[in-house]
């Protein structure tokens, strides 16, 4: 891969704070966070629930703004953009990968992963040559005609993580890619999360509570309490 | 493309809940086939009213007479005569112009039988008419020329001896007529001619046309002017007028136009010369309007049915939007805008809306179908002899009715759309 633009900054938030109304209370999701993500770095995050894992992921994926200061992937402010804006984003830029996996019930393996492309406006040879790579990096191919009912919780997970590369976005972001599976299941997807991770060149932001598992694949590890950043450490390679 | 992708995933998304959304299309397709039935009866109604006049050929006519002599006594009015004709028939949409002559005592002579009968005037071009299209007929209409020809009623060639039609068909028969012929100014001259004429064609009257028409003799309007007494009328009332007995007109005259629509443009340009007219459509304009009323009625019946079914839609997109809160999530978080969210779900509206109004089609198509079939039955059993045509399906109907029902069920579908292109994907993918 070109490391040309190792250790340039990609992500950057500064004061980075998300507020909730709940009822008459307010929640204080984010409090002031600031963080630096290099380009193609592997950045795990830690917390408890309710810790703002969530939240960050969220607010760095363009699903929501901040209450609050600034959040700047590739040099634009999210924080900026309209609310178009961020869809292109996210339909451009982002990929995405679910604890719940969060697959159309009633499309085939294949069918998911081309929904991004979808609504991206790929079409015709490409689209299918851009699933097929998807998939046969996740190793599928074999099951790529399957529903999710009829697959395995790793392998909706896999497709999920192939739908999240499918249109090779700069930034995947994980939500407890391996909340749902058993350990080694889990230790699976995570090898094929951090595989994807070195070929692609992606940066990737994984939030988990299992320090672990971060341990074996992140660059970076921080950790989050109560909306805070509470430490930072480097993660074994 | 994008576009059509998106359509393919609303299709996908109707698949879904098969029995659900079959039965929002069936409330769609009963409604929609409610309205179609409902004008169709509305049109077919109306058109079985209308359909003499128009078998007639009535609709297409105009009747041009001179201004009313007694008002002012004008000896300066208009005067219907040829050469005004001419002018009428120099008229774009006019396909004919004739003066209408009719005389009662025109005497018909065949070997030993002579009979008094009425005579018609007709132009030669008659064979164009619908009447003519309409009228059972033996034989031939007149040939273009002067040729002296006849076409006599199928029950006056009985009369006259021929014992079938095609006995009749280019036989001679002699016709005789008297009257009254203006000379000079003031002066009239008793005449009587003889003219030996081929009868043509022998007609018979379709059965609901009873009177003296079913035992005439159609002549060419040609040949009618020559016959004695038969412009004694206008140039009495011309010369009672303070004009010339021979500078008179004809009495009345007959305008036929191609197309009923070109009507009211050729009657303003008649009246414009100086002319009366009167329409049958003046008259079936009445009729009109009376019937538009009911279409509306029933419209309204079939509309108010539609936007039950509408609220089917609205009821089932929502309940579609509930369940699949989630997956609108998931839509939005990989890229979906709120607008390609608004054109899934109106997309899924309108294909609940075309498909049902496509039903709709094929199911008041039947149930009218069998409805005549009914009607007819008991009209048979009634002694009606014609097929009733209760129905009327004319092309825009079906067209409209596809189209109407599509555009309620977008309608129906905006609000759901609405609350799927709002859907806030941190809340759908909050974790279970």
């Amino acid at each position: 891969m070109n490391s040309a633009n190792d250790g340039e900054v990609f992500i950057e938030t500064r004061k980075l704070t998300r507020q909730y109304q709940v009822g008459s209370a307010k929640v204080q999701a984010l409090d002031g966070i600031d963080l630096n993500v290099r380009r193609r770095e592997f950045l795990a995050v830690l917390g408890v629930s309710g810790s703002g894992k969530s939240t960050l992921l969220h607010l760095l994926g363009g699903l929501d703004t901040p209450t609050s200061g600034s959040v700047c992937v590739d040099g634009r402010d999210l924080a900026s953009l309209n609310a178009y804006q961020r869809t292109l984003y996210r339909r451009t830029g982002v990929g995405f990968v679910f604890q719940s996996y969060y697959l159309v019930p009633s499309l085939t393996a294949e069918e998911n992963i081309s929904l991004a492309l979808t609504f991206q406006g790929t079409f015709g040879q490409q689209r299918r040559r851009q699933a097929a790579e998807a998939i046969r990096r996740v190793g599928l191919t074999h099951r790529a005609g399957h529903r999710p009912s009829q697959l395995s919780g790793g392998e909706q997970q896999r497709v999920a993580l192939a739908r999240a590369i499918v249109h090779a976005p700069a930034l995947l972001l994980a939500d407890e890619p391996t909340g749902n599976l058993d350990e080694a299941t889990a230790a699976e997807v995570i090898a094929l999360l951090s595989r994807t991770h070195r070929d692609l060149g992606t940066t990737v932001v994984m939030v988990t509570h299992n320090r672990e598992m971060a341990a074996r694949v992140a660059d970076r590890i921080v950790r989050l309490r109560d909306g805070r950043l509470v430490d930072e450490e480097a993660a074994a390679p | 493309m994008r576009i059509l992708r998106i359509v393919q995933l609303a299709l996908e998304g109707l698949r879904r809940t098969p029995l659900r959304v079959a039965l929002t299309w069936l409330g769609v397709t009963i409604a929609s086939g409610a309205l179609v039935s409902m004008v169709a009866f509305a049109l077919g109604i109306q058109r079985s009213a209308e359909t003499p006049f128009r078998a007639l050929g009535l609709v297409n006519h105009i009747q041009v007479k001179p201004e009313e002599k007694d008002e002012g006594k004008n000896p300066d009015a208009a005067v219907l005569d040829d050469d005004a004709l001419r002018r009428i028939e120099a008229l774009p949409g006019v396909v004919v112009a004739y003066p209408d002559f009719r005389v009662s005592d025109v005497k018909l002579t065949c070997g030993q039988q002579t009979k008094k009968v009425m005579a018609l005037g007709l132009p030669r071009q008659i064979s164009l008419f619908e009447m003519a299209q309409e009228a059972d007929l033996v034989g031939d209409y007149f040939t273009p020329g002067e040729a002296p020809e006849a076409i006599l009623s199928k029950r006056l060639a009985a009369e006259l001896g021929f014992e079938s039609p095609d006995d009749a068909v280019g036989a001679k028969v002699a016709l005789e007529a008297s009257g009254l012929s203006p000379e000079q100014e003031a002066t009239f001259a008793f005449q009587r001619k003889r003219f030996t004429v081929t009868v043509v064609g022998i007609y018979s009257i379709p059965h609901p046309m009873p009177g003296p028409i079913s035992r005439a003799v159609l002549l060419p309007v040609d040949l009618m002017k020559q016959i004695p007494g038969i412009r004694l009328a206008p140039a009495l009332e011309r010369l009672k007028a303070g004009g010339s007995a021979t500078a008179a007109g004809y009495e009345k005259a007959t305008v036929r136009v191609e197309h009923y629509r070109d009507l009211q443009r050729v009657e303003k340009a008649v009246k414009e010369m100086g002319f009366r007219t009167r329409t049958v459509l003046s008259r079936l304009d009445k009729m009109r309007a009376f019937f538009v009323f009911i279409d509306v009625l029933l419209a309204a019946v079939g509309t108010v049915a539609l936007v039950v079914a509408g609220l089917g839609i609205i009821n089932t997109l929502l309940m579609s939007v509930l369940e699949r809160y989630q997956e609108i999530g998931i839509y939005k978080a990989i890229g979906a805008s709120d607008g390609d969210l608004a054109v899934l779900f109106l997309t899924e509206a309108g294909v609940i809306g075309l498909l049902g109004g496509l039903g709709g089609l094929a199911l008041g198509r039947s149930v009218s179908w069998l409805l005549e079939i009914g009607v007819n039955t008991y009209a048979r059993s009634q002694g009606v002899a014609t097929d009733l045509q209760v129905f009327a399906f004319p092309l825009w109907l079906l067209v409209a009715a596809v189209a109407f029902s599509a555009v309620i069920s977008v309608l129906a579908g905006v609000y759901p759309a609405i609350r799927a292109a709002r859907v806030d994907p941190i809340r759908a993918l909050r974790r279970e």
